[in-house]
């Protein structure tokens, strides 16, 4: 024992905890690190296992060398980089892998705890869901417990349990104190831009809208966003969620308008009243937000475009809050631009002649433009048209097969088809995209958007009014707005949904409904009040509490908080009115308490010698023997300062048995 | 510098047998560790901040609340602690002075304390609520004389090792520490001749002046004192005992040995020893005192303890 404690043999118990605590820190990570770094884990913990029972030793300078080259080299093979966050989180699961074999000492041990540390913490930026904060809890207690264990001395054949009960122990001691950093700790802009989790195919609206985009969108019970409404949540059929506008059309495909045409935000008038409401919006990968008409934003990073719909500074990588105020009532774009006109009007030169002239004569029917949209969406209305998640596939003049010969589609169809029909007519018209209802949760007074409620609308100019909505859907299949997809589509929908577990699924069945309610419920609150803190929030939560945002005060006030929760756990763990006595004060509580039990209590005022003479007849011989040694002993120890506390702690337990209600029962 | 911090030591913890670390005789600092975990944790903050993940934010909270409170933990294991010196046992010069300091269990359990002279420490122990432990420490004994034990460390890590809790208690500990024993011939002297012979060697005195009696003999008398007419009549084995007088005993005279004094006092050491071990009587006479003449234990122990402090300041 020359050496530091830190270069000392790691315990059998710290070992044993490490080892779990590395398969819990990896497990989470095996959806997105190469899975053979599953088998070079095994491999590497088998090895220290046979090294503990010194049936292997631990690999050479070289060989090690080896496995971390060779490793990096299979991370360069699977992930085709090493640089990116996927490669540095492949590279850092690989380290902490390898660390084992090189695990000779309690300071080794040490690097693998605190690079645990950090795995489970890059495990946050690929999954923060409740469920997998709730999981990462086991690893940390993991990695605590192995870190208490390797404080043992090297021999400690100590219990694994008591290292793990300690580490729980301080974990709960922890959490108050953390609490306060969590809420009143800032939240930073970002020092610099990282690189984020690689997509993998991630469902949502995309830039551009061909014929069976949104059907497929639709097939997904994924979650697009949950809003979240101050006031009373307006209809069903109100909640028309503004993602994008696409005014661009080639005869196939409908897309946004070129960058840079939009910048700036569109004219429009405040009118009526307003509803306030915040949407937590899952990651979309994307810059767009969903608004109804028309909202603004206070918030810094987000902003108006020209074409109404609210856009942040850049896309959506993480779960996202943010606040809006709609103005359903308002009046957008009164007057339009001669370009705007243009981009509104704007057709494909060939194609869709029956379409065309089926508009034309509209135009000719109807001078009024009001009475033209009428018509057109009474045709939609009574003309036997078919909505349906599985419309036939359509060739080359596509609007004019879908309105006059199958009949049957999906929203992006009739949204299609009548934007252009009203653009032939001359009315400035645009799909716009986003979603459309979505399933109101009435105890937590939110909505909840998923991507099969995506839908495309149409828009068309009005002088004088602005942009109009109408939806040719809702004339075709009303219960699709009014109920929701679902309700519409019955059968077809569960048809198409394959996954068995999809909760969604399940919906007609009451309790699991009710059950299913209850974790969106949660998520919800989740989203919003943990993974949604950020710096808005925090700054809306702190001038809710004092008024104005001083970091100043706030600073002090924490420091000072910290100060006060500190010391309160320090009279929790510290327990003074605990501290026991001085021992020869302890033997005579003891022997108090002993006296009293027998009913041979001693008055406060009376010194042991006195007490013990009084007793003495009611005592044996083998008591009295028992009494007066301790008596003995305890006044040596008392008051001529050599006596011998084991000693006296021995003539005591003498006491207690010769006085133990077995001895007298013998008796 | 040093003689200020000794003094500033003193007026803190105060030479005591048996002491009680009180809140103020127990300071607390990070330890090495300490500092590689605020660096981990700094690392986890900033990936909260640059990836706003409020997860990695709760994480490094929870972890840097966890760290801070440990000082609370590691200060109660220490705080309270009651050390009770036990007398040590004398030792020769050139052994190890074994003290012992006894740690009576508590009113919880204090896992990990360590304690020792200086950095490293040598012993790490569990002091149980049940038990007491009894720690024993090591020092060389190179000089004859009390050998004071310096002001002992005792620390403690628990529970992770973050902070370091520590103290320097003076449990007053000393030993004495007898000269080297060192095998050499001895000028020997009755005490009763005056005309001490120069030449050194003298015949042995026993005390034969006053014959007692017979005992029966036991393994360790002489076999000088066997009689043996005794035993060649086939009556067994017998010892004449002698009630030896004053003038007849060894005399151990530092005065009449030759070399420095410590060469002296270890030769003188070793006589005593050798004298106790056959049980014969003695005297010492060191140039200020006279011991004996007597023989046992006592008589051994009072000569040891006068050799080891010949010459030195009284305690």
């Amino acid at each position: 024992m020359s050496s530091s404690p830190l270069l000392h043999a790691i315990p059998r118990n710290a070992l044993l905890w490490l080892l779990i605590a590395q398969a819990l820190v990896i497990a989470p990570h095996l959806f997105h690190i190469p899975p053979w770094i599953a088998g070079l884990w095994l491999f590497c913990a088998l090895w220290r296992v046979q090294v503990y029972r010194s049936r292997w030793s631990l690999p050479r300078a070289i060989v090690k060398l080896a496995m971390m080259v060779s490793a990096a080299f299979a991370v360069y093979v699977s992930r085709g980089s090493l640089v990116g966050l996927d490669a540095g989180v492949a590279l850092l699961i690989t380290a902490f892998t390898l660390k084992l074999v090189e695990l000779r000492s309690r300071r080794d041990a040490l690097v693998l705890v605190f690079l645990g540390f950090f795995a489970v913490v890059t495990g946050y930026l690929y999954d923060d869901s409740l469920l997998a904060a709730l999981y990462s809890l086991l690893p940390v207690a993991a990695l605590l417990t192995a870190w208490a264990g390797l404080q043992q001395a090297a021999g400690s054949r100590q219990s694994p349990r008591i290292s793990l009960g300690l580490s729980l122990r301080l974990l709960g001691q922890a959490i108050p104190l953390a609490l306060l950093l969590f809420v009143f700790f800032p939240r930073l802009e970002p020092l610099w831009s990282l690189p984020q989790p690689a997509e993998k195919g991630r469902t949502g609206l995309s830039g551009q809208m061909s014929p069976g985009d949104i059907a497929e969108l639709s097939q997904s019970t994924e979650l697009a966003f949950r809003a979240t409404f101050d006031g009373e949540i307006p209809a069903k059929n109100q909640l028309y969620w503004r993602a994008l506008t696409l005014p661009l059309f080639d005869g196939r495909s409908w897309r946004m308008a070129s960058f840079g045409t939009d910048l700036l935000p569109g004219q429009w008038r405040k009118q009526g009243a307003s509803q306030a409401y915040s949407v937590i919006m899952q990651p979309s990968r994307q810059p767009w937000l969903f608004s109804l008409d028309i909202s603004e934003s206070t918030q810094a990073d987000v902003r108006m475009l020209g074409d109404f719909r609210l856009q942040r500074n850049r896309p959506v990588a993480r779960t996202y809050l943010y606040q809006a105020e709609a103005w359903p009532q308002a009046v957008a774009e009164p007057l339009l631009s001669a370009a705007g006109r243009r981009h509104n009007l704007q057709l494909p030169r060939p194609g869709n002649p029956r379409t065309r002239e089926w508009a034309r004569q509209l135009r000719e029917q109807y001078a009024d433009d009001r009475q033209l949209v009428a018509a057109m969406l009474a045709h939609f209305n009574q003309q036997p048209y078919h909505y349906t998640l599985k419309p036939p596939l359509l060739g080359e003049n596509s609007i004019d097969e879908f309105m006059f010969d199958t009949r049957r589609g999906f929203c992006e169809h009739y949204s299609s088809a009548m934007t252009f029909a009203l653009r032939v007519a001359g009315i400035p018209a645009r799909v716009v995209t986003g979603y459309q209802g979505g399933e109101i949760n009435t105890a937590g007074n939110y909505v909840q958007v998923r991507q099969m409620d995506a839908h495309a609308w149409v828009e068309y100019w009005l002088p004088g009014s602005g942009w109009q909505r109408a939806d040719p859907t809702f004339q075709v299949a009303p219960e699709r707005i009014e109920l929701g997809l679902q309700d519409a589509l019955g059968d077809e929908v569960a048809a198409l949904d394959n996954s068995l577990f999809s909760p969604v699924r399940y919906r007609h069945v009451a309790w699991l409904n009710k059950l299913r309610m209850g974790w969106e419920n949660l998520n919800h609150g989740w989203q919003s009040k943990v993974l949604g803190y950020q710096r808005e929030r925090q700054h809306a939560w702190l001038r809710q509490l004092f008024g104005e945002v001083n970091w100043q005060r706030i600073g002090i006030g924490m420091v000072a908080a910290m100060a006060l929760l500190l010391g309160l756990l320090a009279l929790f763990i510290i327990r003074p009115w605990q501290q026991r006595p001085a021992p020869a004060q302890r033997l005579l509580q003891d022997y108090d308490r002993l006296m009293r039990r027998r009913r041979l209590a001693r008055s406060p005022q009376e010194g042991m010698q006195s007490h013990a003479q009084r007793i003495a007849s009611q005592l044996d011989a083998l008591q009295l023997q028992a009494l007066e040694d301790f008596v003995t002993v305890y006044q040596q120890l008392q008051y001529s300062g050599d006596g011998n506390l084991q000693q006296a702690r021995y003539a005591l337990r003498q006491l207690w048995r010769s006085m133990s209600p077995r001895y007298l029962r013998k008796r | 510098m040093q003689q200020w911090l000794r003094r500033w030591w003193q007026r803190r913890l105060p030479p005591l047998s048996q002491i009680r670390l009180s809140q103020r005789q127990v300071f607390i600092v990070p330890t090495v560790t300490g500092a590689a975990f605020a660096v981990a944790l700094l690392l986890m903050l900033l990936v909260a901040i640059n990836y706003q993940n409020s997860l990695a934010y709760a994480l490094a909270f929870l972890l840097g609340s966890l760290g801070l409170l440990t000082a609370l933990h590691t200060w109660r294991n220490l705080a309270g602690l009651e050390l009770q010196a036990r007398t040590p046992e004398p030792c020769f010069v050139g052994e190890q002075a074994q003290f012992a300091v006894q740690l009576p269990g508590g009113a919880y359990r204090r896992p990990g304390i360590a304690l020792g002279w200086r950095m490293p420490l040598a012993v790490q122990t569990d002091v149980d609520t049940s038990r007491d432990v009894l720690v024993k420490l090591y020092l060389p004994a190179s000089q004859r004389g009390w050998l004071r034990a310096p002001r002992l460390r005792v620390e403690t890590r628990f529970p992770l090792g973050i902070w370091v809790a520590w103290s320097q208690p003076d449990l007053n500990m000393r030993v004495l520490v007898y000269p080297r024993p060192l095998e050499a011939g001895l000028p020997l002297a009755a005490a009763h001749s005056d005309d001490q012979r120069e030449d050194g060697l003298l015949e042995m005195r026993h005390g034969v002046d006053d014959y007692q009696g017979l005992e029966s003999w036991q393994l360790g008398d002489s076999l000088r004192r066997i009689d043996w007419k005794a035993w060649s009549r086939g009556q067994g084995l017998w010892v004449k005992q002698f009630n030896e007088l004053q003038g007849s005993d060894t005399l151990l005279d530092y005065d009449g040995l030759q070399g420095d004094s410590e060469y002296r006092l270890s030769v003188l050491c070793f006589h005593v020893l050798r004298l106790d071990a056959e049980s014969r009587p003695y005297l010492l006479r060191l140039p200020d005192r006279l011991l004996g003449p007597d023989s046992g234990a006592g008589h051994r122990d009072a000569c040891l303890v006068a050799l080891a402090l010949f010459g030195k300041e009284p305690e």
